[in-house]
């Protein structure tokens, strides 16, 4: 009771409640009026409103043992009754507070007795339970001869929660829970109310439900399905992801590893043969250039050494190997060209020289000195560049290879001129062939044909061969040239090749390869090309015996000749080498 | 004196013989042709326990239809009406006993009678609610259905109390609606429809919970007579 300087509050009733529907009681409050509140200054009338309108009678008996209460025994509980009850102060005539019910109206049942529950069943997951609970109707309420129907309502709740649930009324004494969770404590409540009525009762004590979960192997049987499920779906998703992007996985894992490669050249080239097409692309690359025949420089240095020219008549071959020019306005002593063009050439010869011939551009055999700044008695440069005429016929009329004739007891290789595989006799004929470029031949004599150097000791390397069957137009006509071969000592004869033409010195002892070309019966009684047939320790060519030409042979039986190809131009290969090989 | 004798004891005999032939009858059905007609027989206390699910539907039914209404129509300052309705409802001709005592002393027969007539008196004012429902804008339909069905088993509850009078009491066709008890007044002063309505219902629910009580103990006192009856 606020007993602050709030507004008064009067005297009134606080409520009237039948139990059973037999009795029923009011209590009042004094409120703020403490003066009020001693026992017997309020009093309470009540009047029941029956037709015969009866009189206010005062309160049959006040509560001994409870403070403001009026209690109405079975003797004044009159139901389907309206009752009004008044409050009133004893000393003065005053009503504080008045209260019309009627006594069904008023009735709060008393709470059932008795709840007990009992398991009903367990699910198979063992995670919920079904329970089903009994009661009893309070004893107060007199439900057996039908004074009174009640509903029940029965209220759940785990252990720890604020809401309630409630099922549905109940008319019986027994109602199922369902649904409720293993190993979750709950807590049971029940109430009822008349049927007919709003007014629900006291709860009764809470009873509480617990039931253990149970560990069956059923439940775990489902955990394990899934997981394996779970695992076999990630897997079939694993391999799904690797076969689909398997190519992008590889280059992942396992990156090509670059193979070695020539930029811009495709490998298939090479697998196919097609040597044209590759040699085109090799000479769009500055590693290997087959025209450089025309422009390496050290092509260029093919000097003929005229003072040392042959010493035999060879030397008069050599000379006329080197006068050997092109013929054309070039002038130029081109023995490979004139070969070409000589239409005496010998049929053996012929196919050779022509295929030498078309390598025009691969045979820079000599180039044309007549635009060549360099005249035979130029010095100037020891090494003129080697120009590159212009593809004309005196390349294709070139000849690549000159044939060694002899070899001099030195060990110098003697160059015949190629067309011609006869004697030494022959070289009076090539010089009548190019009679008419003798005085060029002459001068081209002078020549020097550089020879390249093959400065390996003991190594061979085709494409020396190759290009030591180059030889450079503007001859220079120095002889001291650095860059022609050598007249080598007889001393360095073993460590150092000089392989091509021979210098007009003569000396050159290298050897010169000549594939043999047109076949043994073709062979002219002088064939153009001695077949070199094996190396002896000495690093010197033994040449085939078989050739006329040659009259020196090798001091080594010449063995027969195995078949050998046809080597486009001019080359060795390393095949061929090794077949050649001791 | 021997002639009168005999001329006396003949008329005897013969109301004799029409009284058990009255008794001795089963229950005859009337259908709805109104022939009589032989009818499923059905034990008294079977029927007992079908009428009282009549009365505690219909009392349950009247009690959720006075809640609709008064929620739907009736403001929050006339609710407390409901309590002091008890003399706004008509008043019976005979005074209806309204504690448990006075209840556990009364006759069977009274019970029956007062039922009957209580479901009598009902019928048309009821009937007279519906249609005046109708009238109402916004009346909800399950308040309309509910005063409907009440109407209805209204009619069937007076039919089997007829019955049930009939076997229990042994008593013959009673009228069906004796007069000066049905008419339904109402206070004069209430003259608002709707309050009318309300006071109408409040007492309707009242009555069927009497009707409820009565046969329950009645029910009561067949099964158990020594508990029921006593205090």
């Amino acid at each position: 009771m606020d007993k602050t300087r709030d507004t008064p509050v009067l005297p009134h009733f606080t409520g009237c409640r039948s139990r059973e529907q037999e009795t029923f009681r009011c209590w009042w409050s004094a409120g703020t009026f403490s003066n009020l509140s001693e026992p017997g200054a309020l009093v309470v009338f009540f009047q029941m409103k029956n037709t015969p309108l009866s009189d206010w009678q005062e309160c049959p008996e006040y509560t001994a043992t409870v403070e403001n209460e009026c209690y109405f025994s079975k003797t004044f509980t009159h139901i389907w009754t309206s009752y009004c009850v008044q409050l009133r102060a004893t000393a003065q005539n005053i009503t504080y507070d008045e209260f019309c019910f009627t006594v069904e109206n008023i009735v709060h049942p008393d709470p059932p007795v008795g709840l007990n529950w009992t398991l009903l069943n367990v699910s198979r997951s063992g995670l919920n339970f079904d329970i089903l609970v009994r009661w009893a109707p309070p004893p107060s309420a007199d439900v057996h001869t039908g004074w009174m129907s009640l509903k029940y309502e029965v209220q759940y709740r785990q252990r720890n929660a604020s809401h309630w649930d409630k099922l549905d009324l109940e008319s019986g004494t027994q109602q199922s829970i369902y649904g409720l969770q293993t190993d979750k404590e709950y807590e049971v409540r029940i109430h009822c109310k008349m049927s007919a009525f709003h007014n629900f009762g006291e709860f009764s004590d809470s009873i509480f439900v617990h039931v253990a979960p149970i560990p069956s192997k059923e439940s775990v049987f489902p955990t394990m399905v899934l997981l394996v499920s779970g695992v076999v779906g990630l897997l079939i998703l694993l391999m799904l992801v690797i076969f689909s992007q398997q190519q992008r996985l590889m280059v992942i894992l396992l990156p090509p590893v670059p193979a070695p490669k020539i930029k811009g050249i495709d490998p298939e080239l090479l697998k196919k043969g097609k040597m044209d097409q590759l040699n085109s692309l090799l000479s769009s690359q500055h590693m290997y250039n087959q025209d450089t025949y025309r422009e390496d420089p050290w092509v260029e240095f093919i000097q003929l050494d005229l003072d040392d020219a042959g010493e035999k008549s060879g030397s008069s071959d050599t000379q006329r190997l080197l006068g050997f020019t092109r013929p054309g306005p070039k002038g130029d002593d081109d023995s490979g060209r004139a070969s070409c063009y000589d239409p005496d050439l010998l049929p053996d010869a012929e196919g050779l020289l022509a295929a030498h011939c078309e390598m025009e551009e691969h045979h820079p055999l000599v180039s044309e000195s007549g635009p060549s700044t360099p005249s035979p008695e130029a010095t100037d440069a020891p090494f003129l560049p080697f120009r590159t005429q212009p593809v004309g016929q005196s390349w294709i009329n070139m000849d690549f290879y000159a044939q060694v004739s002899d070899v001099t007891p030195a060990g110098g290789v003697v160059l015949s001129p190629g067309q011609q595989s006869e004697t030494p006799g022959m070289n009076p004929d090539e010089k009548k062939k190019k009679g008419e470029d003798a005085g060029d031949e002459e001068v081209e004599k002078e020549k020097k044909l550089q020879l390249l150097v093959v400065g390996s000791d003991g190594g061979y390397s085709p494409e020396v061969v190759a290009r030591q069957v180059e030889s450079s137009a503007p001859y220079s006509p120095a002889p001291e040239n650095a860059y022609h071969a050598l007249p080598p000592e007889p001393g360095e004869e073993p460590q150092t090749w000089s392989v091509g033409y021979l210098v007009p010195d003569g000396e050159a002892q290298a050897p010169y390869f000549l594939p043999e070309a047109p076949p043994a019966s073709v062979l002219p009684p002088v064939s153009d090309y001695t077949v070199v047939q094996e190396v002896d320790g000495q690093h010197s060519l033994l040449l085939n015996p078989s050739a006329p030409q040659s009259p020196a042979c090798p001091p080594n039986p010449t063995k027969h000749l195995p078949s050998m190809p046809a080597v486009p131009m001019g080359y060795l290969t390393p095949e061929l080498l090794e077949n050649l090989s001791p | 004196m021997r002639r009168l004798q005999v001329v006396h004891a003949f008329p005897c005999c013969v109301l004799l013989s029409l009284l058990c032939w009255t008794v001795a009858v089963p229950l005859d059905c009337k259908d709805e042709s109104g022939a009589l007609s032989r009818c499923a027989t059905i034990s008294q206390e079977k029927l007992l326990d079908r009428v009282i699910q009549h009365a505690e539907l219909i009392s349950r039914v009247s009690e959720e239809s006075c809640t609709l209404f008064e929620e739907m129509f009736v403001p929050y300052s006339m609710r407390a009406f409901r309590n002091q309705g008890g003399n706004a409802c008509v008043t019976k001709a005979f005074t209806i006993p309204n504690s448990k005592s006075e209840l556990q002393q009364i006759s069977d027969k009274w019970l029956l009678h007062s039922v009957l007539m209580m479901v009598q008196s009902w019928i048309e004012p009821l009937v007279y609610l519906q249609t005046t429902l109708d009238r109402y804008d916004d009346a909800p339909d399950t308040l309309l259905n509910r005063t409907k069905w009440v109407s209805d088993k209204l009619v069937s509850l007076e039919q089997g109390v007829v019955v049930l009078i009939r076997k229990m009491l042994d008593e013959g066709m009673l009228s069906p609606s004796p007069p000066g008890v049905v008419q339904y007044d109402v206070q004069p002063e209430v003259l608002e429809s709707v309050l009318r309505d309300y006071t109408l219902l409040s007492c309707f629910k009242k009555d069927a919970h009497k009707m409820e009580t009565f046969l329950k103990l009645l029910k009561c006192r067949q099964t158990d007579k020594l508990g029921c009856a006593l205090y």
